[in-house]
Protein backbone atom coordinates (compact mmCIF):
# COMPACT_ATOMS: atom_id res chain seq x y z
CA UNK A 1 0.00 0.00 0.00
CA UNK A 2 2.73 2.74 0.94
CA UNK A 3 4.09 1.47 -2.47
CA UNK A 4 1.46 2.47 -4.31
CA UNK A 5 0.71 5.69 -2.19
CA UNK A 6 4.36 6.61 -2.93
CA UNK A 7 3.83 6.52 -6.81
CA UNK A 8 0.81 8.37 -6.49
CA UNK A 9 2.53 10.74 -4.84
CA UNK A 10 5.22 10.96 -7.76
CA UNK A 11 2.55 10.67 -10.39
CA UNK A 12 0.98 13.84 -8.69
CA UNK A 13 4.60 15.46 -8.66
CA UNK A 14 5.71 14.77 -12.22
CA UNK A 15 2.34 15.13 -13.81
CA UNK A 16 2.83 19.00 -14.75
CA UNK A 17 6.44 18.58 -16.26
CA UNK A 18 4.79 15.92 -18.26
CA UNK A 19 1.96 17.26 -19.18
CA UNK A 20 4.26 20.52 -20.78
CA UNK A 21 5.89 17.67 -22.66
CA UNK A 22 2.92 16.28 -23.75
CA UNK A 23 1.74 19.70 -24.90
CA UNK A 24 4.53 20.31 -27.02
CA UNK A 25 4.21 16.58 -28.46
CA UNK A 26 0.91 17.85 -29.57
CA UNK A 27 1.63 21.04 -30.61
CA UNK A 28 4.79 20.04 -32.62
CA UNK A 29 2.91 16.67 -34.13
CA UNK A 30 -0.48 18.80 -35.31
CA UNK A 31 1.45 22.05 -36.79
CA UNK A 32 3.91 19.21 -39.28
CA UNK A 33 0.84 17.06 -39.87
CA UNK A 34 -1.18 20.09 -41.11
CA UNK A 35 1.71 21.83 -42.81
CA UNK A 36 2.85 18.21 -44.26
CA UNK A 37 -0.50 17.21 -45.15
CA UNK A 38 -1.25 20.55 -47.46
CA UNK A 39 2.29 19.74 -49.20
CA UNK A 40 1.55 16.47 -49.60
CA UNK A 41 -1.75 16.88 -51.13
CA UNK A 42 -0.52 19.52 -53.45
CA UNK A 43 2.44 17.01 -54.51
CA UNK A 44 -0.13 14.11 -54.68
CA UNK A 45 -2.06 16.07 -57.38
CA UNK A 46 0.71 17.50 -59.09
CA UNK A 47 1.86 13.71 -59.43
CA UNK A 48 -1.36 12.50 -61.40
CA UNK A 49 -1.38 15.66 -64.28
CA UNK A 50 0.80 13.21 -66.37
CA UNK A 51 3.77 16.01 -66.53
CA UNK A 52 6.53 13.13 -67.14
CA UNK A 53 9.34 16.09 -65.25
CA UNK A 54 7.30 16.93 -62.42
CA UNK A 55 5.97 13.15 -61.99
CA UNK A 56 9.38 11.93 -62.40
CA UNK A 57 10.82 14.65 -59.30
CA UNK A 58 8.53 13.89 -57.14
CA UNK A 59 8.97 10.36 -57.53
CA UNK A 60 13.13 11.00 -56.37
CA UNK A 61 11.86 13.26 -53.65
CA UNK A 62 9.70 10.46 -52.47
CA UNK A 63 12.20 7.38 -52.74
CA UNK A 64 14.94 10.24 -51.11
CA UNK A 65 12.60 10.33 -47.62
CA UNK A 66 10.97 7.09 -47.67
CA UNK A 67 14.48 5.37 -48.31
CA UNK A 68 16.14 7.10 -45.23
CA UNK A 69 15.06 6.85 -41.32
CA UNK A 70 13.38 9.82 -39.68
CA UNK A 71 16.75 10.00 -37.24
CA UNK A 72 18.81 10.75 -40.45
CA UNK A 73 16.63 13.24 -42.19
CA UNK A 74 16.82 15.00 -39.07
CA UNK A 75 20.38 15.05 -38.17
CA UNK A 76 20.75 16.59 -42.13
CA UNK A 77 18.15 19.50 -41.53
CA UNK A 78 19.31 20.47 -38.23
CA UNK A 79 23.34 19.53 -38.73
CA UNK A 80 24.02 19.84 -42.41
CA UNK A 81 21.72 22.68 -43.74
CA UNK A 82 22.95 25.44 -41.34
CA UNK A 83 26.64 24.71 -42.83
CA UNK A 84 25.56 26.19 -46.19
CA UNK A 85 25.89 29.37 -44.68
CA UNK A 86 22.80 30.62 -46.31
CA UNK A 87 21.35 32.96 -43.14
CA UNK A 88 17.68 31.18 -44.03
CA UNK A 89 18.48 27.79 -43.85
CA UNK A 90 19.67 28.27 -40.32
CA UNK A 91 16.96 26.43 -38.05
CA UNK A 92 16.59 26.66 -34.29
CA UNK A 93 15.54 23.55 -33.35
CA UNK A 94 11.77 23.65 -33.13
CA UNK A 95 11.86 24.86 -36.60
CA UNK A 96 14.53 22.13 -38.20
CA UNK A 97 11.68 19.38 -36.01
CA UNK A 98 8.67 21.39 -37.65
CA UNK A 99 10.60 21.22 -41.44
CA UNK A 100 11.85 18.07 -41.03
CA UNK A 101 8.52 16.39 -39.86
CA UNK A 102 7.00 18.23 -42.14
CA UNK A 103 8.61 16.97 -45.22
CA UNK A 104 8.08 13.33 -43.66
CA UNK A 105 4.33 13.67 -43.19
CA UNK A 106 5.01 15.10 -47.21
CA UNK A 107 5.91 11.83 -48.17
CA UNK A 108 3.36 9.92 -47.01
CA UNK A 109 0.52 11.97 -47.56
CA UNK A 110 1.91 12.32 -51.49
CA UNK A 111 1.71 8.46 -52.20
CA UNK A 112 -1.77 8.30 -50.25
CA UNK A 113 -3.24 11.26 -52.09
CA UNK A 114 -1.70 9.60 -55.63
CA UNK A 115 -3.33 6.27 -54.87
CA UNK A 116 -6.29 7.86 -53.93
CA UNK A 117 -6.82 10.01 -57.04
CA UNK A 118 -6.17 6.33 -59.24
CA UNK A 119 -8.80 4.93 -57.53
CA UNK A 120 -11.42 6.92 -58.42
CA UNK A 121 -12.45 4.86 -61.33
CA UNK A 122 -11.85 7.02 -64.76
CA UNK A 123 -15.49 7.15 -65.55
CA UNK A 124 -16.18 10.25 -63.43
CA UNK A 125 -13.44 11.96 -64.66
CA UNK A 126 -14.11 11.06 -68.29
CA UNK A 127 -18.00 11.66 -67.37
CA UNK A 128 -17.04 15.89 -66.04
CA UNK A 129 -15.20 16.38 -69.55
CA UNK A 130 -17.94 14.72 -71.32
CA UNK A 131 -20.71 17.38 -69.60
CA UNK A 132 -18.58 20.27 -70.52
CA UNK A 133 -16.44 20.88 -67.73
CA UNK A 134 -12.76 21.81 -67.92
CA UNK A 135 -10.06 19.34 -66.66
CA UNK A 136 -9.76 21.73 -63.24
CA UNK A 137 -13.49 22.04 -62.90
CA UNK A 138 -13.50 17.96 -63.02
CA UNK A 139 -10.56 17.43 -60.45
CA UNK A 140 -11.74 19.71 -58.19
CA UNK A 141 -15.82 19.25 -58.21
CA UNK A 142 -15.70 15.57 -59.22
CA UNK A 143 -12.65 13.32 -58.70
CA UNK A 144 -10.40 15.31 -55.25
CA UNK A 145 -13.76 14.98 -52.99
CA UNK A 146 -14.15 11.67 -54.29
CA UNK A 147 -10.67 10.95 -53.26
CA UNK A 148 -9.86 12.78 -50.28
CA UNK A 149 -12.92 10.28 -48.62
CA UNK A 150 -10.87 7.33 -49.82
CA UNK A 151 -8.06 8.57 -48.56
CA UNK A 152 -8.74 9.16 -44.95
CA UNK A 153 -8.34 5.91 -43.13
CA UNK A 154 -4.43 5.52 -44.04
CA UNK A 155 -4.42 9.41 -43.46
CA UNK A 156 -5.22 8.13 -39.92
CA UNK A 157 -2.47 5.64 -39.75
CA UNK A 158 -0.27 8.27 -41.37
CA UNK A 159 -0.70 10.65 -38.30
CA UNK A 160 0.30 8.12 -35.84
CA UNK A 161 3.19 7.38 -37.28
CA UNK A 162 4.19 11.17 -36.97
CA UNK A 163 2.88 11.41 -33.35
CA UNK A 164 5.74 8.43 -32.63
CA UNK A 165 8.48 9.82 -34.58
CA UNK A 166 7.86 13.00 -32.43
CA UNK A 167 9.54 11.07 -29.82
CA UNK A 168 13.16 11.29 -31.95
CA UNK A 169 12.85 15.04 -31.35
CA UNK A 170 14.11 14.42 -27.88
CA UNK A 171 17.73 14.23 -29.30
CA UNK A 172 18.05 17.89 -30.65
CA UNK A 173 16.55 19.25 -27.27
CA UNK A 174 12.76 19.70 -27.99
CA UNK A 175 11.14 19.50 -24.82
CA UNK A 176 8.31 17.53 -26.32
CA UNK A 177 7.50 13.95 -23.65
CA UNK A 178 10.35 11.98 -24.17
CA UNK A 179 12.58 15.14 -23.60
CA UNK A 180 10.35 16.00 -19.85
CA UNK A 181 10.87 12.54 -19.21
CA UNK A 182 14.29 12.40 -19.31
CA UNK A 183 14.68 15.51 -17.52
CA UNK A 184 12.41 13.61 -14.82
CA UNK A 185 15.11 10.87 -14.49
CA UNK A 186 17.99 12.89 -13.76
CA UNK A 187 16.09 14.62 -11.18
CA UNK A 188 14.86 10.97 -9.86
CA UNK A 189 17.02 8.44 -11.44
CA UNK A 190 15.52 5.37 -8.99
CA UNK A 191 12.05 5.77 -10.92
CA UNK A 192 13.28 5.56 -14.33
CA UNK A 193 11.05 2.50 -15.09
CA UNK A 194 8.22 4.44 -13.73
CA UNK A 195 8.87 7.21 -15.33
CA UNK A 196 9.51 5.27 -18.67
CA UNK A 197 5.80 3.46 -18.11
CA UNK A 198 3.63 6.69 -17.38
CA UNK A 199 5.12 8.27 -20.79
CA UNK A 200 4.25 5.22 -22.73
CA UNK A 201 0.82 5.72 -21.33
CA UNK A 202 0.38 9.22 -22.28
CA UNK A 203 1.66 8.58 -26.03
CA UNK A 204 -0.85 5.58 -25.95
CA UNK A 205 -3.74 7.84 -24.62
CA UNK A 206 -2.92 10.40 -27.58
CA UNK A 207 -2.43 7.73 -30.05
CA UNK A 208 -4.72 4.84 -29.78
CA UNK A 209 -8.24 7.12 -30.30
CA UNK A 210 -6.31 8.03 -34.06
CA UNK A 211 -5.65 4.29 -34.42
CA UNK A 212 -9.46 3.13 -33.49
CA UNK A 213 -10.33 5.75 -35.74
CA UNK A 214 -8.44 4.59 -39.17
CA UNK A 215 -9.71 1.56 -38.38
CA UNK A 216 -13.15 3.08 -38.12
CA UNK A 217 -12.86 5.12 -41.01
CA UNK A 218 -11.12 1.64 -43.12
CA UNK A 219 -14.54 0.07 -42.05
CA UNK A 220 -16.47 2.72 -43.34
CA UNK A 221 -14.58 4.18 -46.33
CA UNK A 222 -12.98 1.13 -47.40
CA UNK A 223 -9.34 0.57 -48.19
CA UNK A 224 -7.25 1.69 -51.07
CA UNK A 225 -4.37 -0.78 -50.59
CA UNK A 226 -2.65 2.03 -48.90
CA UNK A 227 -1.33 0.62 -45.64
CA UNK A 228 1.52 3.20 -44.24
CA UNK A 229 2.10 0.66 -41.61
CA UNK B 1 36.30 10.45 -46.05
CA UNK B 2 38.23 7.44 -47.28
CA UNK B 3 39.98 6.53 -43.46
CA UNK B 4 36.08 5.95 -42.96
CA UNK B 5 35.45 3.77 -45.47
CA UNK B 6 35.94 0.59 -43.01
CA UNK B 7 33.82 1.91 -39.99
CA UNK B 8 30.83 2.64 -43.09
CA UNK B 9 30.98 -1.06 -44.47
CA UNK B 10 30.98 -2.24 -40.75
CA UNK B 11 27.90 0.07 -39.71
CA UNK B 12 25.72 -0.84 -43.18
CA UNK B 13 27.27 -4.56 -41.83
CA UNK B 14 26.02 -4.53 -38.52
CA UNK B 15 22.98 -2.55 -39.70
CA UNK B 16 21.71 -5.36 -42.21
CA UNK B 17 22.66 -8.28 -39.65
CA UNK B 18 20.49 -6.72 -37.26
CA UNK B 19 17.88 -6.14 -39.57
CA UNK B 20 18.09 -9.62 -40.81
CA UNK B 21 18.06 -11.36 -37.40
CA UNK B 22 14.57 -9.53 -36.24
CA UNK B 23 13.42 -9.66 -39.78
CA UNK B 24 13.28 -13.66 -39.08
CA UNK B 25 12.44 -13.66 -35.31
CA UNK B 26 9.28 -11.31 -35.92
CA UNK B 27 7.91 -13.23 -39.10
CA UNK B 28 7.92 -16.64 -36.76
CA UNK B 29 6.50 -14.70 -33.84
CA UNK B 30 4.01 -12.63 -36.13
CA UNK B 31 2.33 -15.82 -37.20
CA UNK B 32 2.06 -17.44 -34.23
CA UNK B 33 0.53 -14.19 -33.04
CA UNK B 34 -1.85 -13.57 -36.16
CA UNK B 35 -2.80 -17.28 -35.31
CA UNK B 36 -3.61 -15.64 -31.29
CA UNK B 37 -5.88 -13.29 -32.75
CA UNK B 38 -7.91 -14.93 -34.58
CA UNK B 39 -8.32 -17.42 -31.82
CA UNK B 40 -12.23 -18.11 -30.69
CA UNK B 41 -10.84 -18.16 -27.08
CA UNK B 42 -11.61 -14.81 -25.89
CA UNK B 43 -8.63 -14.58 -23.47
CA UNK B 44 -6.48 -15.53 -26.05
CA UNK B 45 -7.17 -12.72 -29.06
CA UNK B 46 -7.57 -10.12 -26.53
CA UNK B 47 -4.23 -10.75 -25.26
CA UNK B 48 -2.95 -10.74 -28.94
CA UNK B 49 -4.52 -7.95 -29.75
CA UNK B 50 -4.02 -5.72 -26.69
CA UNK B 51 -0.49 -6.35 -27.05
CA UNK B 52 -0.69 -5.38 -30.82
CA UNK B 53 -2.53 -2.40 -29.93
CA UNK B 54 -0.22 -1.00 -27.37
CA UNK B 55 3.11 -1.54 -29.47
CA UNK B 56 1.26 0.24 -32.38
CA UNK B 57 0.08 3.25 -30.19
CA UNK B 58 3.78 3.59 -28.39
CA UNK B 59 6.95 5.47 -30.21
CA UNK B 60 10.16 2.91 -30.69
CA UNK B 61 12.12 4.95 -28.78
CA UNK B 62 10.35 4.27 -25.65
CA UNK B 63 9.98 0.53 -26.51
CA UNK B 64 13.59 0.73 -26.64
CA UNK B 65 14.57 2.57 -23.07
CA UNK B 66 12.49 0.30 -20.95
CA UNK B 67 13.48 -2.95 -22.70
CA UNK B 68 17.05 -1.44 -22.91
CA UNK B 69 16.84 -0.28 -18.81
CA UNK B 70 14.15 -2.45 -17.70
CA UNK B 71 15.21 -5.81 -19.05
CA UNK B 72 18.12 -5.92 -16.59
CA UNK B 73 16.05 -5.12 -13.59
CA UNK B 74 13.22 -7.74 -14.51
CA UNK B 75 15.87 -10.46 -15.16
CA UNK B 76 18.88 -9.12 -13.24
CA UNK B 77 21.17 -9.95 -15.87
CA UNK B 78 22.86 -8.07 -18.49
CA UNK B 79 22.79 -8.72 -22.08
CA UNK B 80 24.40 -6.12 -23.70
CA UNK B 81 23.60 -3.48 -26.58
CA UNK B 82 23.00 -5.95 -29.35
CA UNK B 83 21.01 -8.08 -27.92
CA UNK B 84 18.98 -5.88 -26.04
CA UNK B 85 18.36 -4.00 -29.61
CA UNK B 86 17.52 -6.83 -31.43
CA UNK B 87 14.49 -7.96 -28.09
CA UNK B 88 13.57 -4.78 -28.72
CA UNK B 89 13.25 -4.68 -32.55
CA UNK B 90 11.31 -8.40 -32.29
CA UNK B 91 8.89 -7.33 -30.11
CA UNK B 92 8.30 -3.88 -32.01
CA UNK B 93 8.02 -5.22 -34.86
CA UNK B 94 6.39 -8.82 -34.22
CA UNK B 95 2.76 -7.13 -34.03
CA UNK B 96 3.07 -5.10 -37.65
CA UNK B 97 3.78 -8.63 -39.41
CA UNK B 98 1.17 -10.06 -37.61
CA UNK B 99 -1.24 -8.13 -38.71
CA UNK B 100 -0.01 -8.28 -42.03
CA UNK B 101 -0.18 -12.15 -42.01
CA UNK B 102 -3.58 -11.88 -40.89
CA UNK B 103 -4.85 -10.03 -43.59
CA UNK B 104 -2.93 -13.00 -45.80
CA UNK B 105 -4.68 -15.50 -43.60
CA UNK B 106 -8.02 -13.73 -44.22
CA UNK B 107 -7.61 -13.51 -47.76
CA UNK B 108 -6.92 -16.85 -48.39
CA UNK B 109 -10.57 -18.80 -49.76
CA UNK B 110 -12.58 -20.73 -47.30
CA UNK B 111 -12.28 -23.81 -49.33
CA UNK B 112 -8.76 -23.63 -48.92
CA UNK B 113 -8.91 -24.82 -45.27
CA UNK B 114 -12.92 -26.77 -46.12
CA UNK B 115 -10.58 -29.14 -48.79
CA UNK B 116 -8.08 -29.75 -46.23
CA UNK B 117 -10.18 -30.96 -43.85
CA UNK B 118 -12.26 -32.98 -45.81
CA UNK B 119 -9.28 -34.73 -46.97
CA UNK B 120 -8.57 -36.10 -43.43
CA UNK B 121 -6.01 -33.07 -42.42
CA UNK B 122 -6.41 -31.66 -38.83
CA UNK B 123 -7.22 -27.76 -37.64
CA UNK B 124 -3.45 -27.43 -37.41
CA UNK B 125 -2.38 -29.15 -40.49
CA UNK B 126 -4.76 -27.46 -42.65
CA UNK B 127 -3.42 -23.97 -41.00
CA UNK B 128 0.24 -24.96 -41.81
CA UNK B 129 0.27 -27.57 -44.69
CA UNK B 130 -2.68 -25.62 -46.64
CA UNK B 131 -3.36 -22.28 -45.42
CA UNK B 132 -0.37 -20.61 -44.27
CA UNK B 133 1.76 -21.02 -47.63
CA UNK B 134 -0.80 -19.58 -49.67
CA UNK B 135 -1.07 -16.55 -46.76
CA UNK B 136 2.62 -16.16 -46.95
CA UNK B 137 2.89 -15.72 -50.80
CA UNK B 138 0.24 -13.36 -51.11
CA UNK B 139 1.50 -11.15 -48.39
CA UNK B 140 5.15 -10.62 -49.79
CA UNK B 141 4.95 -7.22 -51.07
CA UNK B 142 3.77 -5.96 -47.71
CA UNK B 143 5.97 -7.81 -46.02
CA UNK B 144 9.40 -6.50 -48.21
CA UNK B 145 7.59 -2.81 -47.34
CA UNK B 146 7.76 -3.58 -43.48
CA UNK B 147 11.15 -5.02 -43.46
CA UNK B 148 12.17 -1.73 -45.16
CA UNK B 149 10.67 0.04 -42.24
CA UNK B 150 12.02 -2.43 -39.96
CA UNK B 151 15.75 -1.27 -41.76
CA UNK B 152 15.02 2.28 -41.13
CA UNK B 153 13.78 1.41 -37.74
CA UNK B 154 17.29 -0.36 -36.73
CA UNK B 155 19.00 3.69 -36.52
CA UNK B 156 17.05 4.75 -33.53
CA UNK B 157 19.67 2.21 -31.81
CA UNK B 158 22.14 4.71 -32.15
CA UNK B 159 20.79 6.50 -29.31
CA UNK B 160 21.59 3.44 -26.99
CA UNK B 161 24.78 3.19 -28.65
CA UNK B 162 24.88 -0.38 -30.84
CA UNK B 163 27.42 0.33 -33.97
CA UNK B 164 25.12 0.37 -36.85
CA UNK B 165 25.13 2.97 -40.15
CA UNK B 166 23.31 5.47 -38.05
CA UNK B 167 26.51 4.92 -35.21
CA UNK B 168 29.29 5.28 -38.08
CA UNK B 169 28.04 8.42 -38.77
CA UNK B 170 27.80 9.74 -35.59
CA UNK B 171 31.53 8.17 -34.94
CA UNK B 172 32.84 10.35 -38.28
CA UNK B 173 31.01 13.32 -36.70
CA UNK B 174 32.19 13.45 -33.47
CA UNK B 175 36.25 12.78 -34.81
CA UNK B 176 35.94 15.44 -37.84
CA UNK B 177 33.18 17.54 -36.58
CA UNK B 178 32.23 17.64 -40.37
CA UNK B 179 28.53 17.28 -40.44
CA UNK B 180 27.63 17.17 -43.83
CA UNK B 181 30.09 14.72 -45.05
CA UNK B 182 29.05 12.28 -42.16
CA UNK B 183 25.05 12.83 -42.63
CA UNK B 184 25.17 12.77 -45.98
CA UNK B 185 27.31 9.74 -46.72
CA UNK B 186 24.99 8.23 -43.94
CA UNK B 187 21.95 8.80 -45.73
CA UNK B 188 23.57 7.68 -49.12
CA UNK B 189 24.08 4.34 -47.19
CA UNK B 190 20.50 4.05 -46.45
CA UNK B 191 19.59 4.97 -49.54
CA UNK B 192 21.57 2.12 -50.96
CA UNK B 193 20.45 -0.55 -48.85
CA UNK B 194 16.77 0.77 -49.66
CA UNK B 195 17.85 0.21 -53.45
CA UNK B 196 18.79 -3.09 -53.12
CA UNK B 197 15.44 -3.37 -51.51
CA UNK B 198 13.80 -2.19 -54.71
CA UNK B 199 15.53 -4.12 -56.93
CA UNK B 200 14.88 -7.48 -54.86
CA UNK B 201 11.23 -6.78 -54.40
CA UNK B 202 11.12 -5.68 -58.45
CA UNK B 203 12.78 -9.34 -59.00
CA UNK B 204 10.52 -11.20 -56.46
CA UNK B 205 7.96 -9.91 -58.45
CA UNK B 206 8.95 -11.40 -61.82
CA UNK B 207 9.22 -14.58 -59.91
CA UNK B 208 6.28 -14.58 -57.97
CA UNK B 209 3.77 -13.03 -60.46
CA UNK B 210 0.65 -14.16 -58.24
CA UNK B 211 -2.73 -12.66 -57.64
CA UNK B 212 -2.19 -10.06 -54.85
CA UNK B 213 0.68 -8.45 -57.63
CA UNK B 214 -1.33 -7.25 -59.53
CA UNK B 215 -2.71 -4.66 -56.68
CA UNK B 216 0.82 -4.12 -54.96
CA UNK B 217 3.05 -1.62 -55.60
Amino acid sequence: MDYIIDKYQLFIDLLPLLMKGLLMTFEVSILSILIGSLLGFLFGILRTLGNKIITNTIGLYLHIFRGTPYLVQLYLIYFVLPSFDVEFLKFDSFTAAIVSLSLYTSSYVTEIVTSAINAVPKGQSEGARSVGMSRFQSLYHIVIPQALKLSIPPMSGVYVIIIKSTAVLSVIGISELTRQGEIAILRLPGNLMFIYLLIAVMYFIYCYPVLRFASWAEKRYGSIGVDPE
Amino acid sequence: MGQYTDVFIEGILTTLALAGICLVLSIFFGIFLALMRRSSNPFVWRSAAAYIQIIRSTPLLIQIYLIYYGLPLLIGNYFGEEATAIIALTIHSTPYMAEIIRAGIQSIDRGQSEGGMSVGMSKPQTMFYIVLPQALANVIPPLLGQTAVLIKDTSLFSIIAVFELMGAGLRMYSETVIATESYVTTAACYLLIYMMMLIFSNMTQKWLGGGAWQTAH
